[in-house]
């Protein structure tokens, strides 16, 4: 009986922890490829899927039309973040500390976060507490005693997609592998000519489409607020398991994180659940902050 | 071919450069010699649009390039391969060397530039494969050297590519920037090791405290006695 209830929740942890994983790899990608912390990740996923939502509701796109709006909306507003602001703070620091530079930066972030969410309060269709509908409908499927939503697996296997596309993005592709070039060394990027500036553009559009995703696949779970952005603490939190540098790393951090959530839940208290993330970080950065894949830091993304 | 004017650049208040001005002819190689801190990295930083020029002008073939972008400058076929060990060590040898050539889009003749590079670096070719972190030093120099060729320089600029070399590691530099240079690439040349590279320069300038106090043929400098008190050690004067 228990080993059933664990089981199921290992399932659904695995469910959530999909969605984990990709704000992770948003923050991530923003960190290795600018050095910033991007405090701004879970008001990113908030826009999202309320950008899904008005895709969807008001103008009453069809489900994969609204992932594309979604996912070019949330580009630009990333890469637009980037151009606008943060090169601005950028140009204007001048110190020898490299380190100090970025606390403006981080700021700005904080700023961002703000921001969206004070632009989504004025915005009337934000009131209602609303959900988006389910990804896909239908009965749920049995694994032996295990039952999965088909918008559960629905949001795997965009998990999938997204994790193998990225994969093949940054391990083949010319601008892939530019932008990793750029993360390593933007210094020794820009003397061959990779133009730094945009590679940080296409990085915050990226990690902002990204957060996107996440917030479409999250609103039909959650109830949609603009608090929904605290979220982000799991992706901290899936982030500093996996290392705080591979995709590899935040697939399994997040994972690891949706199942162990879960596990709280049922052993301990549906109250201890809330301070999960918190207790992990603070238990990875002491007993071993390279994350659960430190050695291997060197390898990815 | 390059031709900096009066050029003048400072950190915030402090100054770096003052009224620099030098020229590089079309296939020579030419040294700017200088202690640690005189302001010859800044110079490179300059003319290649890392570091913001505060006045001067800096000309590549009847162009003033000062206010042009990192990558326009590198379009134009000026290529810096900066001071210590700035690869990308999470890539693969090759990767390494392919992003050299990112600018150019001809996949055909970048595989052809790469077997040349190979040709001049056969440590680069057992090594392809592998990261580049894990290379030694001198492989490390000679990647980053590569790299530049990958990018089909005009004007190869390199910053101190002795640094922390054994002897004959330096020697085997400067013979591949003997080769470079006979393929027809004009070089600018930084060292803080003045007999080696006076040794491959025609003409040479000395920078102190931001300010060029000599310059002449390469030969000449390397008998002033002024030079070999300040960089050759006074040997020479001794014996
Ligand atoms: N990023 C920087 N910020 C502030 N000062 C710098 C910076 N880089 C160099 N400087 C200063 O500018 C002067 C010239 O430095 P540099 O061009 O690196 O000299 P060199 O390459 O000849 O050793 C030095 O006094 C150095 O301290
Ligand atoms: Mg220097």
């Amino acid at each position: 009986m228990m080993s059933d209830l664990l089981l199921q929740a290992a399932a659904s942890g695995v469910v959530t922890g999909c969605v984990y994983a990709l704000v992770a790899l948003s923050l991530v990608i923003v960190y290795k490829s600018t050095d910033v912390v991007n405090f701004a990740g879970g008001e990113l996923l908030m826009l999202g899927g309320y950008i899904g939502l008005l895709a969807l509701v008001y103008f009453e796109l069809s489900y994969p039309l609204m992932f594309v709006v979604v996912i070019v909306a949330m580009y630009a507003v990333g890469a637009l973040f980037e151009r606008i602001p943060l090169t601005t703070v950028r140009g204007q620091r001048y110190s020898k500390n490299a380190e100090a530079d970025l606390v403006p930066l981080v700021v700005a972030t904080i700023g961002l976060g703000y921001l969206l969410k004070g632009a989504v309060r004025v915005v009337p269709y934000t009131e209602e507490v609303r959900r988006l509908p389910p990804l896909l409908e239908g009965a749920p499927i049995f694994i032996g005693d295990v039952i999965l939503l088909k918008q559960d697996i629905a949001i795997i296997a965009v998990t999938v997609v997204v994790m193998i596309a990225l994969t093949g993005f940054f391990g083949w592709t010319r601008t892939g592998k530019a932008l990793r070039a750029t993360s390593q060394n933007p210094r020794a990027a820009a003397l061959i000519g990779i133009p730094v500036k945009s590679m940080r553009m296409i990085a915050w559009g990226l990690a902002a489409g990204l957060a996107g995703i996440a917030g479409i696949l999250l609103s039909p779970k959650l109830l949609m607020t603009p608090d929904m952005g605290n979220v982000v603490m799991l992706a901290f939190a899936a982030a500093i398991i996996g290392g705080f540098s591979s995709l590899v790393g935040c697939v399994v951090g997040g994972i690891i994180l949706g199942v162990l959530q879960n596990f709280v839940g049922i052993l301990i208290s549906p109250q201890a659940m809330a301070v999960t993330p918190f207790v992990v970080i603070m238990l990875i950065l002491v007993l071993r902050p390279q994350g659960l894949f430190g050695e291997l830091a060197f390898k990815k993304v | 071919m390059l031709r900096i004017e009066g050029l003048h650049a400072s950190y915030g208040k402090v100054s770096a450069l003052e009224n620099v001005s030098l020229n590089v002819e079309a296939g020579q190689i030419v040294c700017l010699l200088g202690a640690n801190g005189a302001g010859k990295t800044t110079t490179l930083n300059c003319v290649s649009g890392l570091v913001a020029a505060a006045g001067g002008r800096i000309v590549f073939e009847d162009e003033d390039i000062s206010r042009l972008r990192v990558e326009d400058i590198v379009r134009r076929g000026i290529i810096q391969v900066p001071e210590g060990r700035e690869i990308f060590t999470a890539m693969s040898v090759e990767d390494n060397l392919m992003l050299g050539a990112w600018q150019h889009k001809n996949n055909q003749r970048n595989r052809e530039q790469l077997a040349q590079v190979y040709d001049l670096f056969p440590r680069l070719r057992e090594r392809h494969a592998q990261f580049a972190g894990t290379l030694s030093g001198g492989e490390q120099q000679m990647l980053m050297i590569g790299r530049a060729l990958m990018a089909k320089p005009r004007l190869l600029m390199l910053d101190e590519p002795s640094l922390g070399l054994s002897p004959i590691l330096v020697q085997q530099v400067f013979d591949i920037i003997k080769t470079i240079h006979k393929s027809g690439i004009a070089i600018l040349l930084v060292e803080q090791n003045a007999r080696v590279a006076l040794d491959v320069s025609s003409y040479g300038y000395i920078l102190e405290n931001g300010e060029i106090n000599l310059h002449g043929p390469a030969s000449a400098l390397a008998e002033n006695p002024q030079v070999h008190e300040a960089y050759l050690g006074g040997a020479a004067v001794r014996h």
